[in-house]
């Protein structure tokens, strides 16, 4: 008995003791949110870059980093589900607008301002004045605004990819459309020439749910008569792009194609993707409209899988939604500011201050070079000498497990790789789609060419927050109706429909974007002012 | 005194001979504690401006504004009436199926051909609605499904039958297709009971003379009919609920005003925009109208001299 007594006092000692020993040499868990997207062998919770930044910058601060996974695709409820559990990353970040919105208005985040002075010097080189205004926002209504999040800086701002084939044009001896007309003619010329059997569907066209007339304004936008457009009613329609005077007719086209059996038949089928995905690889499409770099990219490489079925298959870009108001090919591109980086409150004041230094390391060029390159040897093969910028770069499936790394998503401060100057950024934009260099420089110049600025807003306009969801479901009831009633009832069923989306209290963000427009809290271009 | 210490003392002993059925009970009872008591206290948020920084106590409190904001919206209607409309589709066509399937399982000779489609039949039920939804796709797209296709290759139809693309269309698909998923598991409560039919019944009315038909008719069915009134209430106390992944996954942008409920409803106000609120305020009005449902049915139904559910 006496026995078990020492051996217990003894222990509860050394514990004693153990715990002053940490006490005197404190460190600090810093935890960072991290996008997963999954990618085979990339384990970002344990990955170079963290251990790399640990070394560098963990290690000499006594503070030790923790990335936390969130999965890239549903990103913006997992935070939000973290952030009202409490449980939130001490660094997080987003590319929801109104969920940081939320956040500064219900004051859940911590106002950064004194900390971006003290310890983020090298961070706001990075960035500069003008994008950290971005995270801006007069939140106390006294006038002066206060920084409440971090931009990141966008490197490349192309939104717009438009792809048509090559070899298609080849087979018609036709030119590359260079307006609505002659894109119809190629689109009709296609279907009737059966190049894909009768599997042959020109148009590849989807509604996508999240937001229908993100993509579709593309085509509608070149029927816009800019005349009859005046800048304020620009931006109140920022959500709105089907009420544009002229729009109308870009709507009837569509009508006519989808009449005509140049889009297919099942466009508003949610589950479309798929069907879309296999259409495109298997070279039953001649024209679809994504990103810049779509059918290059690593996740769905159209190209090299339409290669496979397709052996003389070629994307290249297009530019046929000219508009004769303007006399322009608009392209609407992104603000330059990405994602949006936050510290929650229920990071203490410590945590908060190192979160702060953890991004301005970041932020040190030789570190950012680190952070989004990785090893020479291993994760590229050399710097090129006329260039300056790494050349033969692996792609994740190329790389040990160990090595394996995501620029972006870790290296969050900068949306795309930088090199220093725009020469050099653009010129990294092509560098992961080795062999297919000219098309995809070719696809971004394109998508720059009379290339507007989307519109955003300084201020909560409170019916954006109320209604958005509701008016965007209706714009794709609209837009499903629209494209596929019977031509005769087109006028019926499409101011029917406008009538419809305003009842859903588009009418009200209508009149909240005005507001804030005339009281001059809006970012974007206006194309009229091209 | 004694008799009260006397009745301790039994229930104590049916305690300890009994712990086995207790402890098993440990189970269930706390998943109802946990997932369906200890939540409901989060409908307070249905009645504030829901902070989610602040919490439940902490956030501001606003009456029945969230309840007055989501019912005045433009869709809500639809939804409500969308909502009642497909179940009680599903009630008339799903609920006698798997009685009918029940009794022609029951009347199988074979045991072996028995157990092969009873097998068959509950398969769907395992298959999730994503898994669901693409085969829906691919069964009654417009001109590229099966059906379609195929009726279209034999010169039946001259255009395809828009089973997914067309609201009355669209319904009857949804309704079908869960009746298909939901049938071979329905059968399972009523081949149950059917099984503890006395069979000296079934001989008594075999020597009155009494057909197959009759028989069923006059013994089977009476034998389950507690069974179905049961099943009954329960369902028609389900009116107001319907799941969210089977109208979401079936659903279309060309048939929203046909299959928006307010399951997928709630989704999009609620949840997508971060309006917990509302969303709750919505869940609420949703059980309290389940609530007045089942109620009045097992009113009903023990005025009519059935048994009720409590």
């Amino acid at each position: 008995m006496k026995k078990s007594l020492a051996i217990l006092l003894a222990l509860i000692l050394a514990l004693g003791m153990l715990g002053t020993v940490s006490a005197e040499d404190e460190w600090l868990t810093l935890r960072v949110e991290c996008f997963d997207r999954e990618i085979t062998g990339l384990d970002v919770t344990d990955c170079w870059q963290l251990h790399y930044a640990q070394e560098n910058f963990g290690d000499p601060n006594h503070i030790k980093l923790e990335f936390v996974s969130f999965a890239r695709w549903t990103e913006g409820d997992l935070l939000t589900n973290a952030l009202a559990g409490g449980t939130a990353p001490d660094l997080c970040m987003t590319y929801g607008g109104p969920l940081v919105q939320q956040c500064i208005d219900k004051e859940g985040i911590w106002q950064l301002d004194d900390l971006l002075d003290e310890y983020g010097a090298n961070l706001k080189a990075f960035l500069g004045e003008e994008l950290l205004g971005y995270g801006k926002v007069d939140h106390d209504g006294d006038g002066v605004k206060e920084q409440w999040y971090i931009p990141a800086r966008r490197i490349s701002v192309a939104n717009v990819g438009n792809f048509i084939r090559a070899d298609w044009l080849e087979a018609l001896d036709m030119e590359k459309p260079t307006d609505i007309d002659s894109f119809t003619d190629y689109l009709r010329a296609a279907k009737a020439a059966q190049l894909a059997g009768e599997n042959t569907m020109p148009f590849a066209f989807g509604i996508y749910a999240p937001d229908p007339m993100f993509n579709v304004r593309r085509f509608t936008d070149a029927f816009v008569d800019f005349n009859e457009v005046t800048e304020e009613d620009w931006f109140a329609l920022a959500r709105n792009p089907e009420m544009l005077p002229g729009a109308k007719e870009g709507f009837r086209w569509l009508n006519t194609l989808y009449h005509e059996g140049l889009l297919p038949e099942t466009f508003a089928l949610t589950d479309n993707d798929k069907a879309n995905d296999t259409a495109l690889i298997m070279g039953y499409n001649g024209f679809f409209s994504q990103q810049p770099d779509q059918p290059w990219r690593t996740d769905k490489n159209y190209q090299k899988e339409l290669e496979k079925n397709v052996p003389e298959g070629h994307w290249v870009t297009v530019n046929p939604f000219y508009n004769e108001s303007l006399g322009k090919y608009l392209h609407d591109i992104y603000a330059a500011n990405g994602l949006s980086i936050i510290i929650p409150l229920t990071a203490n004041e410590e945590t908060a201050i190192a979160a702060m230094k953890y991004l301005d390391w970041m932020a040190i060029p030789e570190n950012m070079f680190m952070m989004q390159n990785g090893l020479e040897g291993i994760n590229y093969e050399g710097i090129s000498e006329t260039l300056g910028i790494p050349y033969g770069v692996k792609s994740a499936d190329a790389v040990p497990n160990e090595n394996k790394m995501h620029a972006g998503d870790i290296c969050f401060i900068s949306n795309g790789l930088f090199y220093g100057d725009d020469a050099k950024n653009s010129a990294a934009l092509a560098l992961p789609f080795a062999g297919y260099e000219e098309d995809v420089v070719a696809s971004y110049v394109d998508s720059l060419t009379d290339a507007w600025t989307q519109i955003s807003f300084t201020v909560t306009v409170q019916a954006d927050t109320d209604y958005n969801a509701t008016v965007k479901s209706k714009q794709g009831e609209f837009l499903a109706a629209v494209v596929s009633c019977d031509p005769d009832k087109f006028d019926e069923v499409f101011d029917a429909g406008i009538q419809d989306i305003l009842n859903s209290g588009a009418d009200k963000m209508i009149e909240g974007f005005r507001e804030a427009y005339l009281a001059g809290e809006y970012r974007g271009v206006f194309p009229g002012n091209l | 005194m004694t008799v009260t210490a006397g009745s301790n003392k039994r229930r104590r002993r049916s305690w300890l001979q009994d712990w086995r059925l207790y402890v098993m009970l440990i189970l269930p009872i706390s998943f109802y504690l946990i997932f369906c008591y200890k939540p409901m206290a989060g409908i307070i948020i249905g009645f504030q401006d829901f902070n989610m920084f602040k919490g439940m106590w902490g956030s501001q409190w606003i009456g029945l504004e969230n309840f007055r904001f989501t019912m005045g919206m433009s869709d809500f209607s639809y939804a409500l009436l969308n909502t009642l409309w497909l179940n009680f589709l599903g009630l008339i066509c799903g609920f006698p199926v798997p009685i009918i399937l029940a009794i022609m399982l029951n009347e199988m000779r074979s045991i072996a051909v028995k157990k092969i489609s009873q097998t068959l039949l509950y398969l769907p039920h395992f298959l999730s609605w994503i898994i669901i939804g693409g085969m829906v796709l691919q069964i009654f797209s417009p001109s590229t499904g099966l059906i379609n296709s195929t009726l279209l290759r034999w010169g039946w139809i001259t255009t395809g039958i828009p089973f997914l693309t067309d609201g009355p269309h669209w319904q009857a698909t949804y309704t079908l297709v869960g009746v298909w998923q939901g049938m071979g598991w329905g059968t399972i409560l009523y081949l149950s009971a059917i099984t503890g039919i006395n069979m000296e019944l079934f001989e008594a009315a075999k020597i009155d003379g009494a057909n197959k038909m009759q028989q069923i008719w006059h013994v089977t069915l009476p034998g389950i009919r507690s069974t179905i009134v049961v099943l009954l209430i329960l369902n028609v106390g389900q009116m107001m609920n319907i799941s969210f992944d089977r109208p979401q996954i079936l659903g279309n942008p060309q048939v929203r005003k046909y299959c928006d409920v307010l399951s997928t409803f709630v989704y999009r106000t609620g949840i997508t925009n971060s309006q917990f609120a509302r969303a709750t305020a919505i869940g609420l009005f949703q059980s309290v109208v389940g609530l007045i449902l089942i109620s009045s049915a097992n009113f009903v139904s023990t005025k009519l001299g059935e048994e009720g559910i409590w």
